[in-house]
């Protein structure tokens, strides 16, 4: 809102620089944006927020002055003499629409000389950046700027029928504006219309064949209230947007409507001339008073933590337009608020009024509330944790956007079968899909860091994925989860899994489902699935174009969270020493280490503290066809005495036996 | 064998072992001398150690005493030689074998993302002024997006096109959260005051993406509500606040602004580099938004305050491009 430091004089006096003005405006809630002096004035540029649609003129700015410098503020006198004939015999006004336009009203003058502005007004105007027409389209805009009202003027000879009618527009309806641009309306929209057609969109813009030229002789002026509702939507649709609606939209003060109407016919008179028809057309009624508020003095201190003496807050609230009821009483006063605050509706409003206009400055800052304990979350301490655990493995962390493509959403999700929520509008480009899956970012942002030549890009992220409900409406399940992808083998990607388990302290072992089509891997602990792995498949190299090596996995992290132990207990160290036995065992290629594994763990029993793989090695021409070498350690222990050579020996025969038994294993000479 | 032979070959075998650790030359004839006389296996002394089997108990403690004595000369002889070898390497070898000016060889350690960094100062510091953290859905419904915060039907806020709507929700609205303070409805409606708790997250909004706007961005919001939280306590505690995150006295202040959730609502300034720059928004508890959770806000009272994490962010790391955050480009994640 743009504000002429002359203008604003004429309705309060300001005892302080336009700079001292703007910082004062600032710190009682007209935020300033920026100051413009011209040769003969100062335009100061005024945030007004969306509450305070009544600071959208320079009348609304002056009375913020006036209280806030408590000075008197004077308005000008709106009463012109009307001496031409009455107004119902020159034209007529009906309201099928009273939802969008609870009241309209209409003044006509006849026999206006439509001309050029004087220089005050068209040097007023321009200085706010308005365009300049002619001397009744600038009064109805200096009007405007004045009270906030916005107002249109029609010019009565080209309305046919000599008539308003206030109505939804037709479907698909053609409207040329007065921009010159033509607008297909909707039945939704609210417009003014004479018998034939529309002559302006209500509250937004006014149409091209009716505006006021130097050809004009009769003015109809329009001054009504249009729902903000109804306004937003019809500006927002057509993408079309004006000083007025932006006020519409605000809500302005009913009681204005007829100030601004006579002040602009009084205006209209002694600038372009003619006669004003006797009276007004209207529609509609004006609001009742709204119920008082009641102020308390303990109400002020019990939210501000500051007392303010009760004569303060009677002046701050009498200059803003408030009035005392006789009821009131020192501690208790009830307050009737002025019809142009729409925000003013409950004690706390009226609080904050006193509170901004007596200055935050005067609260302090030195009442802490007081110690309490607090803790931080299991969640971030153990998601800490597995940070440090990925920073170590060299995996750069990464965020990506929740909402994603088809493309990418139709990537890689092991999670669900279910299609993938939706948003209507995009989040970026085509992005609508909010996402099942971390990977399929993680492997875009990989080839993207590929196409910039940075061949090494390892990224993890922790973030929510959407998992859709049993039912449309019911809220998806939001795992929070870790993706990553690297350029390493599966199982070095696997070895990241089981370090990210071991810095939880996880001890339920983790048991993989191999997947024969090698993009999803399944992790579990137990029962609880925890993840996925594996490695990029060919429709994935075609689609992103990204490299073979890539491999991935994806971690859910509420299980894990669940499985870790945030506190480890200490398991007593054995003092008797360690023997350590190894194993090379030839066997038929099928046979996977964790059977192997859980063969040597049950015959070797308590004693087998550690059981280490090493490698394995084929040797074809000695062993056979399908045949592997696998080769183990096995750190042999007992916590209450010292396990000798030969019981460590004798263990190792039963594992030899048992593998040869349960897989067919035999011991390779050595 | 009796014990004269056995000490006599003791003493011969711990003579000649002091005399090829005393001739070794380097490390490799020194480990060379090492295996021959002491090795674990086939050293000289394990043999000679065997021959123990072949004296009588009565002769055993003496030859045992006597193996012990040419263990330790050996031992003391080994150690002479390597100090020796080790001396002579370091002085003439090393000098041109390594050169310790060459870079050091380390391991590419990962980073955390500037987000995630700024994120656990601001817990760390809220922490400890007593503020747990609290999250909640992204995905949200009407009620604790809107309804509960005093935004009613017909608002502004509630415009599709400045939220992001989810299409065929069975006919029932759903919507990406557009603030955190969803959180803080979800928290109230579950738990009796006090409450003190931040909330934080992501949230988004319908922008144009561009240098300083991204339709999906962080957000921290801090709730306190118990019996007499005044608008002082807010101000003491964005202060206190401000001090921790930048490190020195910061003088902050209020301007009068407008949030359809707090009642009286300002925007908080701080005073830093010899100028007043953005740093939230915050106000009371609106009375509406206490009474919608169940709260009798003529008992409680509290106070809410929001902070955009990628500005503070931005400021810190001197980050001029929002989008870099998200772009997942190694080269601007590796610098933090």
């Amino acid at each position: 809102m743009l504000v002429s430091w002359k203008w604003l004089k004429e309705y309060v006096e300001i005892p302080v620089s336009h700079q001292e003005l703007a910082e004062r405006l600032s710190l009682a809630g007209l935020n300033h944006e920026s100051t413009q002096v011209t040769a003969d004035d100062v335009v100061i540029d005024l945030e007004v927020t969306s509450n305070r649609g009544d600071c959208l003129s320079h009348i609304g700015v002056a009375r913020e002055i006036a209280t806030l410098f408590d000075q008197p503020l004077s308005l000008p006198e709106a009463e012109p003499a009307a001496k031409g004939p009455p107004v119902e015999t020159v034209g007529s006004i009906a309201n099928q629409m009273p939802d969008a336009c609870p009241r309209y009203t209409a003044r006509i003058v006849q026999g206006v000389r439509v001309g050029s502005s004087p220089a005050w007004l068209a040097d007023r105007l321009r200085n706010l950046g308005v365009a300049v027409i002619n001397n009744v389209v600038d009064i109805t805009n200096y009007v405007m700027f004045e009270c906030g009202q916005p107002l249109h003027a029609f010019d009565l000879g080209k309305l046919r029928g000599q008539q308003i009618i206030v109505r939804p527009a037709r479907l698909n309806e053609p409207f040329q504006a007065i921009d010159h641009r033509t607008y297909s309306l909707q039945p939704s929209m609210c417009v003014i219309a004479d018998r034939d057609r529309a002559v302006a969109i209500a509250g937004v813009m006014g149409g091209a064949e009716t505006e006021v030229t130097e050809q004009t002789r009769d003015v109809l002026l329009e001054a009504a209230v249009f729902a903000p509702r109804s306004v937003r939507q019809t500006a927002r649709a057509l993408k079309l947007h004006s000083p007025s609606s932006h006020r519409f939209e605000r809500r302005l003060d009913p009681h204005r409507v007829d100030w601004a109407s006579r002040r602009a016919c009084d205006l209209i008179v002694q600038l372009a001339g003619g006669t004003l028809a006797d009276g007004v057309l209207a529609t509609g009624s004006l609001p009742t008073q709204r119920a008082p508020i009641t102020l308390r003095l303990e109400a002020i201190e019990r939210l501000l933590g500051i007392t303010i003496d009760p004569v303060a807050i009677e002046r701050i609230l009498n200059s803003l337009g408030c009035e005392r009821e006789p009821s009131s009483s020192r501690n208790v006063s009830i307050w009737r608020t002025p019809s142009w605050r729409h925000d003013l509706e409950r004690e706390v409003d009226l609080i904050e009024e006193v509170a901004r206009v007596h200055g935050y400055d005067t609260i302090p800052a030195d009442v802490p509330v007081p110690v309490i304990s607090s803790r931080m979350r299991l969640e971030d301490e153990l998601l800490e944790k597995l940070r440090g655990v990925l920073a170590a493995a060299g995996l750069d962390e990464a965020m990506t956007p929740s909402v994603v493509t088809a493309a990418l959403d139709d990537l890689w999700s092991p999670w669900t079968k279910r299609d993938a929520l939706q948003t209507e509008k995009a989040l970026l480009e085509g992005s609508h899909y909010l996402r099942r899956s971390l990977v399929p970012s993680l492997l875009a942002s990989r080839r993207a860091n590929r196409t910039a030549s940075q061949l090494d890009a390892e990224l993890y992220e922790v973030a929510r994925i959407y998992l859709p409900g049993d039912e449309p409406a019911a809220l998806p399940s939001e795992p929070l989860t870790l993706g990553m992808v690297v350029g390493r083998p599966l199982l070095e990607v696997k070895g990241i899994v089981e370090s990210l388990l071991r810095a939880l302290h996880i001890d339920v072992p983790l048991l993989v489902e191999p997947d024969r089509t090698g993009i999803a891997h399944q992790l579990r602990l137990g029962a609880a699935v925890i993840g996925y792995f594996g490695q990029v498949s060919n429709q994935m190299v075609q689609q992103l174009k990204i490299d073979r090596q890539t491999v991935y996995a994806e971690l859910t992290l509420g299980p894990l969270f669940a499985a870790a132990r945030s506190v480890p207990q200490y398991r007593p160290v054995s003092p008797f020493p360690a023997m350590q036995r190894d194993l090379n065992l030839v066997m038929d290629e099928s046979i996977p280490w964790a059977s192997l594994a859980a063969t040597i763990r049950s015959a070797a029993g308590q004693e087998l503290t550690e059981l280490q793989f090493r490698e394995i090695y084929r040797d074809p021409q000695r062993d056979g066809a399908g045949r592997k070498r696998v080769l183990f350690s096995m750190q042999l222990q007992r916590p209450d005495r010292t396990l000798t050579g030969t019981a460590a020996d004798q263990i190792a025969t039963a594992v030899v036996n048992a593998c040869e038994q349960a897989h067919g294993a035999r011991l390779l000479a050595s | 064998m009796g014990l004269a032979d056995f000490v006599a070959a003791v003493e011969q075998l711990a003579a000649d072992g002091v005399a090829a650790f005393a001739e070794a030359a380097d490390a490799t004839s020194v480990e060379q001398a090492r295996v021959g006389f002491l090795g674990a296996k086939q050293g000289r002394l394990k043999q000679v150690q065997q021959l123990l089997g072949g004296l009588s108990a009565t002769e055993k403690p003496a030859a045992g005493r006597a193996l012990n004595e040419a263990k330790e000369r050996l031992q003391a002889a080994l150690e002479q030689a390597l100090a020796r070898t080790e001396q002579q390497a370091s002085t003439s070898v090393a000098r041109a074998a390594v050169d310790l000016t060459l870079p050091g060889i380390s391991r590419a350690l990962g980073h955390r993302h500037p987000i995630t960094q700024t994120i656990q100062r601001l817990i760390e510091i809220m922490g400890r002024m007593g503020f747990e953290v609290a999250e909640g859905p992204e995905v949200e419904d009407e009620w604790h997006n809107f309804e509960a915060l005093n935004i009613p039907a017909d608002h502004p806020a509630r415009d599709p096109l400045d939220n992001f709507y989810l299409a065929n929700a069975g006919g029932i609205l759903r919507l990406l959260r557009s603030q955190t303070s969803t959180v803080q409805v979800r928290v109230m409606e579950m738990h009796e005051p006090p409450i003190r708790i931040i909330s934080l997250g992501r949230v988004y909004r319908p922008d144009e993406a561009d240098a300083t706007h991204f339709p999906m961005f962080h957000q921290i919001e801090g709730l306190l509500v118990a019996r007499g939280v005044t608008m002082a306590n807010l101000k003491t505690t964005l202060n206190d606040f401000a001090k921790s995150y930048l490190g020195s006295e910061v003088p902050i202040r209020f301007r009068p602004s407008f949030f359809p959730f707090t009642e009286p609502s300002v925007e908080v300034d701080l005073h830093w580099q010899d100028r007043w720059m953005e740093f939230g928004g915050a106000g009371m508890v609106d009375p509406a938004v206490l009474a919608a959770v169940g709260y009798d806000p003529e008992v409680f009272s509290g106070f809410a305050f929001g902070l955009g994490v990628e500005r503070l962010c931005m400021r810190r790391h001197g980050i001029t491009d929002i989008r870099d955050l998200y772009s997942g480009d190694v080269r601007f994640l590796r610098q933090f």
